[in-house]
């Protein structure tokens, strides 16, 4: 087995004064496997772009160790930025520079100029579809297009790790989904991708391993199906019928729903149970109601993110205010 | 050899510059328009002189003029770490594989050229149309004071770019250094006459001591043991500045 690309071992930073210190990154040990999606997650202030931040030599550790192919982010930062690229959380182009030398720019920083890098920028430009902008200045165009050329860069380069911080924010669905593909394929070729993202479905769709973190410590960590296993037999049901049978609420209770939301004639539930139990509650709510439509899914990741972050707070550590599981508003009718 | 993130760091600021106008404006023009506009107008209006035998004010304003491009230069580009960092652009530079003195010296390399051509451009506007009588025996002299004197005030403003975080209050600093070492300097009048506090002061000052080496390359003034001291004087200070802004540069990120 190749050894990893990343290896990060009791990861430690703290912000804020010695008297009220403020760990964003609590003792965090974990590897990032070569030519893997590494998804890296968790609620607002747990730490994602600290670690990420400290991965890419942007911040120095405070305690612990982080090794990128090798070479320690604090003891060699230029070896370790020779084989990165990274996508920060905020947009980064050159505003008073126009598309198409942003990305030339960025080649060249990398030692990559000539012919065959103009070329290459033409086809990125292609496949990013701002080839109809490049000889604009940056400063002139959208949020939108900022941040495909700033994501752009990325494929103007051959290094072995890519990091992304929240790469689709700005980008329309379909551009997305053709940047997701491009990303794949990248990590079939052997390149290490490494990405934090607010969007779950993304993670889900993109990502081979899993990290989820919270408070700056480790929750879980697998792949997608490993951490619905976690969360154990959750299951989202979706049943719309002709019109909502009046024993409705007397049914769904005796099956003790985590959830449910009746909104017209469609009702959502999240159940913890066993199959055949779901399949018997369907079963009843249909001899008291004509069924028009059923879907039933298991957990979502955003299910298990959801619940995994919503342990408490180690003591002593500030943490931010994320919503109870109590929290959950139940929509039964005469709830 | 120039390294490559060097190189790389010299031709975007070269196109981030030579693309945008205002940048040209500034770095060139403005300060021949004040040695036009001040200079002419002081010797021919007031009919100033330099307090110098058979020196007139046009030929003492000359290096003052030089100084000012130096200084003004300087002070642009510290501002664009400032642009670079609205853009993002400035944390994302500093992943890319390059030292964080090459990022610097990189940043005040093509500046350092811009410095040059404005100070040949001056010296020709100088000689041409106010007569003045140039040294060009000692151009290589000026050409190292402009180089040297350029990079020296762009890593002392680099500094103060990169520790603070608000464009305000960098305005602000940069209008009170401004106001301060250009006054407070032999830039626009000799300072034997001036009150002993005002001498002390400007003699502290390093455009003092960068501006009194360019006036010995053009014009001839001064004396060669006092130059010297306040050419070495004015290179630690450009050191010293530089070491500070790479130390600003590591804490940045």
């Amino acid at each position: 087995m190749s050894t990893p690309a990343i290896v990060v071992k009791n990861l430690v930073k703290t912000f804020g004064s010695r008297l009220r210190p403020i760990r964003a990154v609590d003792d965090l040990t974990f590897s990032v496997q070569r030519g893997s999606i590494f998804g890296l997650l968790g609620p607002n202030g747990a730490g994602k772009t600290t670690t990420l931040r400290i991965m890419t030599t942007l911040a120095r550790p405070g305690g612990g160790t982080v090794d990128v192919l090798g070479y320690d982010v604090v003891k060699a930062p230029l070896e370790v930025r020779r084989r990165i690229g990274v996508v920060i959380q905020d947009q980064a182009a050159d505003l008073l520079l126009n598309v198409r030398d942003n990305l030339l720019t960025f080649a060249r920083f990398h030692g990559r100029a000539g012919p065959p890098v103009r070329d290459r920028a033409e086809r990125v430009m292609t496949q990013f579809g701002i080839a109809d902008v490049a000889d604009r200045k940056v400063q002139d165009l959208s949020g939108g297009i900022r941040r495909r050329v700033q994501v752009a860069k990325m494929f103007m380069i051959d290094v072995p790790i890519i990091f992304l911080d929240e790469f689709s924010s700005g980008m329309d669905a379909i551009l997305k989904r053709s940047v997701m593909a491009m990303l794949r394929a990248e990590a079939a070729a052997g390149r290490t991708i490494v990405l934090t993202t607010q969007i779950l479905s993304e993670a889900e769709e993109l990502c081979d391993d899993i990290l989820i973190i919270n408070h700056g410590r480790r929750v879980a960590r697998g792949s997608v199906h490993t951490l619905k296993e976690l969360v154990g037999r959750l299951h989202e049901v979706t049943i719309t019928f002709d019109r909502i049978p009046p024993e409705l609420e007397t049914i769904v209770a005796g099956y003790a729903p985590e959830r449910v939301v009746v909104q017209h004639n469609t009702m959502q539930l999240q159940l913890r149970d066993e199959e055949p139990r779901i399949l018997e509650l369907v079963s009843a709510l249909g001899r008291h109601g004509r069924i028009q439509h059923l879907e039933i899914t298991g957990a979502s990741l955003e299910d298990v993110f959801v619940q995994l972050t919503q342990q408490p707070a180690p003591s002593g550590i500030e943490r931010p205010s994320l919503q109870r599981a109590g929290d959950r508003r139940s929509n039964v009718p005469g709830d | 050899m120039m390294t490559y993130p060097l190189a790389a760091v010299l031709v975007r600021e070269a196109k981030i510059r030579a693309t945008n106008s205002l940048f040209i404006f500034w770095d060139l023009v403005y300060p021949l328009g004040y040695l036009l506009v001040f200079g002419i107008g002081v010797n021919a209006s007031l009919g100033f002189t330099s307090g110098l035998a058979g020196v007139d004010y046009n030929a003492f304003f000359l290096a003052g003029v030089l100084g000012m491009a130096s200084f003004g230069i300087a002070s642009n580009t510290s501002w664009s770490f400032f642009l670079d960092r609205d853009n993002g652009i400035f944390y994302e530079m500093l992943t890319y594989p390059m030292r964080r003195w090459e990022h610097l010296l990189g940043k005040v390399l093509f500046n350092t050229l811009v410095g040059l051509v404005q100070a040949l451009l001056t010296i020709v506007l100088a000689t041409a149309l106010l007569r003045i009588p140039v040294r060009f025996d000692r151009l290589p002299l000026l050409v190292a004071a402009t180089l040297v004197g350029t990079a020296g005030w762009f890593f002392f403003y680099a500094i103060f770019a990169l520790r603070i975080r608000r464009n305000d209050a960098y305005n602000t600093v940069t209008s009170v250094f401004y106001f301060v070492f250009l006054f407070a300097s032999s830039m626009f009048y000799p300072l034997d006459p001036l009150p002993r506090v005002f001498r002390i002061a400007a003699f502290a000052n390093p455009i003092t001591w960068q501006i009194d080496v360019l006036r010995y390359a053009t014009i001839g003034v001064g004396d060669a043991v006092s130059i010297t001291v306040e050419a070495i004087a004015f290179i630690l200070f450009s050191a010293v500045a530089f070491a500070a802004a790479i130390r600003a540069l590591r804490d940045a990120g």
